[in-house]
């Protein structure tokens, strides 16, 4: 069952050149959860307040569980759209305890009904010893996890999360990350989550909408949107690819660094661009090789090399921290994945 | 750092809505319907000066204004240069060096903020009145001849006087900005090769100009509307030239070409301090604050401790321990002790309760009208909620007597049952001191993230319910701060009060002032150390507020 769809909505903001929001149309199932990921100033919190009603949009529609609550004659308020929001300062009341910040969104329930559900939602977030503290006393995973049982406390139809983790901590982040993806999981919770780290997106997204200047460049799995984007950009910004210019030849491409062995459907000569990620490609050492190391940083388990090509091109490369090889090496690089490759039509045109 | 992307990412949502979300009409009403009632008095007094006969107007061209202006203006210049003097040096000897005692001086340097400037004036004159005073007869007395002591009539003592009573002013804004001042901004200064005191003069006091300047036009406007002390110590400026104009020649038209006058001189100095007080943000405190190291005082230790002494006497320690002897010898004397707590058919309870009942009503109103004008210039900041807040804010340069002048000719028109009762002295209380509920509410309401009233939105609640649940309990102390401001201010004002009160209501400053008039020191001081005690109250708790105070 569908539980959020958006059609064409259109948001400009009075007196900026582009729209915030630029004709984005997705829909969202049942207990998925959807991470809108972006470069900062793509749009994403935009939408995500559209669709809690803290904006209006221009043009377009919203349906929550197949009720209108937006479009041109519709503006459902936010108080009467039913989702839960998370915020990134996570907006806790400061004069509340941190079961009155819960109990805030379980209006016109029985007390006992009303302690029962908070107590629950405490204990999923393992907070139960901490609910008369105030949100001053709190650290702040902790302050995360009040904020997120306080959102889906009035068990809502959608939960919205505005970049909740970004105001941890890198170390607690990856940590709090996986208990909040378990929580949402075991609430069974629909969710639009907004961020705009790739991996977090990755992590946290049942499916990924990847946005840019307000336009939806794509939306998919996890490994679809890794392995397959769609365009130049996502695959740029979800896979720090760099891009290897090259030309479609019978049985392959050719490039800088040799051929290419996938088929491809496009007509012979045609000027491609094949996004490669540091792990496909290898190099050896070689006096006469194609490309000089310029850099190299150590990665723990690996090292990653920064090649110059002849023509100037900069790639990337990874191998086992064993094998150290000193700036200045000439050596000689090759592709060496074992799967297909995303390839551009030069132009940022999609294959 | 993770405070840095909070609060860029908060600018945005701030930046979002200010071009983005419409405004909800019901707060733009009300916001507008303050505004208008703010506006009324002010536009009145100059269509009733532009109305005024041309005869006047010459008349008043020819022979007063221009002695009057060239008086108001010398004796604003006098102030407002002692008092940024006194006020900056007080508050880096208090803030930035090693004097002792220096918590106990920060609060004997702003407490003569709860002193009217006119009591402070009763006092040094019955101390140094040329004839009479209490200091020129203990000196003849002693040396069996007149000896010479300075008078504290005319300029040089309104100027004086007035620079003692308004110099807390400059010293809490400069003190404030002092503290929140970057220890790094100086310690950079230090490494280009400046001494301390370069560092003093070319760095760290041009820091703090917005908000000294600030602090210097707010005693500029009170300088304006000064009445009591400069009729006292027969100083005759604008303001009180406008008051014998009104109670005894009773010359309206007059009184209204010169108030007209004397509001657009206040409009010019209110503009400037409101562009002072926008640029005034960047001493505010950021997250990584560290003090600033002290200054070594050394040798200067003992003068700047008689300095600091000088001041404290003249302006606290002297007007309180005068005020008491003569409480005491007022309740040691039978017959001034009856007369303090009756006069007619008034006693002294009457005075006190007609003081807090009608300043607390103004501030209780004060603070509901600047409610809904602070949310529109805060949430909604665009250049008609930005009007809005400053026309709220010309209050301040409507002096007393004008608020009084405007309310007697439009109540007697436009209200007359309202006319001769106690509430038109609460109106003028209200619009009169309006502009500090409304600057009190917006700087709570800027604190406060937008997010936690989104917040409850997305919880179920209205935009008005958001308002009482979640809004006005975060911001109730600022809220309480502008409220304690509004009743300081109302419980010293004497100009308004003496002139809108109908026969009978008397207040502890009216009675101040008619029996010190008079010359009854004794019967006035009681009543005086009251309102000065009832003043310092709500100056504690507005003071504990301050981090230099804790």
């Amino acid at each position: 069952m569908t539980t959020l769809e958006v059609r064409n909505l259109v948001k400009q903001f009075p007196g900026s050149t582009h729209s915030a929001v630029n004709d984005v149309s997705f829909e969202l199932s049942d207990e998925e959860i959807l991470a809108l990921v972006g470069p900062s100033g793509c749009g994403k919190t935009t939408m995500l307040r559209l669709i809690a009603g803290l904006e209006r949009p221009d043009s377009g529609l919203i349906h929550l569980n197949d009720k209108v609550v937006v479009s041109d004659s519709v503006f459902v308020p936010a108080e009467k759209r039913g989702v839960g929001m998370v915020f990134q300062d996570h907006a806790l009341f400061p004069h509340l305890t941190v079961f009155d910040n819960i109990a805030f969104g379980l209006r016109g329930k029985k007390q006992s009904e009303v302690r029962t559900m908070v107590g629950e939602m405490l204990h999923l977030v393992g907070l139960l010893p901490l609910s008369k503290r105030y949100p001053h006393e709190l650290s702040g995973g902790e302050r995360q996890r009040v904020a997120l049982a306080r959102a889906l406390a009035p068990r809502p139809v959608l939960v919205l999360m505005d970049e909740p983790l970004s105001s941890l901590d890198a170390d607690l982040r990856t940590e709090v990350r996986e208990h909040v993806r378990q929580i949402l999981k075991s609430m069974r919770a629909t969710v639009v989550f907004v961020t705009h780290d790739q991996d977090e997106a990755l992590y946290m997204g049942d499916r990924l909408a990847v946005l840019q200047k307000g336009h939806l460049e794509q939306i998919g799995t996890p490994e679809e949107i890794f392995h397959d984007s769609d365009t130049h950009f996502v695959a740029e910004f979800m896979g720090d690819s760099d891009f290897l210019k090259g030309r479609v030849v019978s049985g392959g491409i050719i490039t800088q660094i040799g051929l290419l062995n996938q088929e491809v459907d496009l007509p012979i000569d045609t000027p491609v661009e094949i996004a490669v990620r540091a792990d496909d490609i290898d190099f050896e050492i070689n006096g006469s090789g194609n490309c000089l190391i310029i850099e190299r940083f150590f990665r723990g388990a690996f090292n990653l090399y920064r090649l110059r090509l002849d023509t100037g091109q900069i790639i990337h490369a990874i191998n086992p921290h064993t094998k150290i090889l000193p700036v200045g090496t000439r050596v000689q690089a090759y592709i060496s994945a074992e799967h297909e490759l995303t390839i551009f039509r030069d132009q940022e045109l999609p294959r | 750092m993770v405070n840095q992307t909070t609060s860029t990412s908060q600018n945005r949502a701030n930046l979002l809505r200010w071009t983005g979300f419409s405004i909800s009409p019901r707060l733009a009403i009300a916001a507008g319907a303050v505004a208008l009632f703010v506006a009324i008095p002010l536009v009145y007094i100059f269509i009733r000066a532009a109305d005024a006969d041309i005869e006047s107007w010459q008349r008043l061209f020819q022979t007063r204004i221009w002695k009057l202006l060239g008086n108001t203006l010398l004796l604003v210049a006098a102030v407002t240069g002692g008092a940024s003097l006194t006020g900056v040096s007080m508050a880096w000897l208090t803030e930035r060096t090693d004097l002792p005692g220096k918590k106990l001086f920060r609060w004997m340097l702003a407490m003569p903020l709860a002193m009217p400037a006119y009591i402070g004036g009763i006092v040094h004159l019955a101390l140094l009145r040329p004839r009479g005073g209490y200091i020129p007869k203990a000196l003849e007395n002693l040396f069996g001849e007149m000896v010479y002591t300075p008078s504290p009539l005319g300029f040089w003592g309104a100027a004086l006087i007035l620079t003692l009573f308004t110099f807390p002013y400059v010293y809490l804004l400069s003190g404030a900005a002092f503290r929140s001042l970057h220890a790094s901004l100086e310690e950079a200064a230090r490494t280009f090769g400046r001494t301390p005191m370069q560092t003093l003069f070319q760095v760290t006091l041009p820091a703090l100009r917005p908000g000294l300047a600030a602090g210097a036009l707010l005693v500029a406007l009170d300088i304006l509307a000064e009445y009591g002390t400069v009729a006292l110590l027969r100083y005759e400026t604008f303001s009180s030239a406008i008051f014998v104009q009104l109670s005894g020649r009773y010359d309206r038209s007059a009184a209204s070409v010169l108030s007209g006058i004397l509001v657009a001189l206040a409009i010019l100095f209110l503009l400037s301090e409101l562009r002072m007080q926008g640029r005034a943000r960047f001493t505010q405190m950021e997250s990584n604050w560290r003090p600033a190291p002290l200054s070594m005082l050394g040798k200067w230790r003992v003068p700047a401790i008689l300095l600091v002494l000088g001041v404290v006497s003249a302006s606290l320690l002297v007007p309180m321990i005068v005020l008491l002897i003569w409480s005491i010898q007022a309740f040691l004397d039978p017959q001034s002790l009856s007369s303090v707590f009756q006069t007619g058919s008034q006693g002294f309870g009457n005075y006190v309760w007609n003081s807090i009942w009608s300043s607390g009503l103004a501030a209780v109103i004060a603070v509901l009208l600047s409610l809904p004008v602070a949310l529109l210039s805060v949430r909604y900041p665009n250049w008609v909620s930005k009007f809005i807040s400053r026309l709220c804010q010309v209050g301040y340069a409507i002096p007393g007597v004008v608020i009084a002048l405007s309310l007697v000719l439009l109540v007697n028109r436009t209200l007359p049952f309202l006319y001769a009762t106690p509430l038109v002295v609460v109106i003028a209380y209200v619009l009169r001191h309006m502009p500090q509920a409304v600057r009190a509410s917006e700087s709570a309401l800027n604190q406060l993230s937008p997010s936690l009233e989104e917040a409850s939105r997305t919880m179920g609640r209205t935009s008005l319910q958001t308002l009482m649940q979640v809004t006005i309990p975060l911001i109730l102390p600022g809220l309480l701060a502008g409220g304690s401001l509004v009743f300081l201010t109302s419980l010293k004002e004497l100009p308004a009060t003496l002139l809108l009160r109908p026969a009978g209501f008397d207040t502890l400053a009216v009675r101040v002032w008619v029996w010190a008039e008079d010359g009854f020191y004794l019967q006035a001081a009681p009543a005086a150390l009251l309102l000065v005690l009832t003043s310092a109250l709500p100056l504690y708790f507005l003071l504990r507020r301050e981090r230099i105070f804790r």
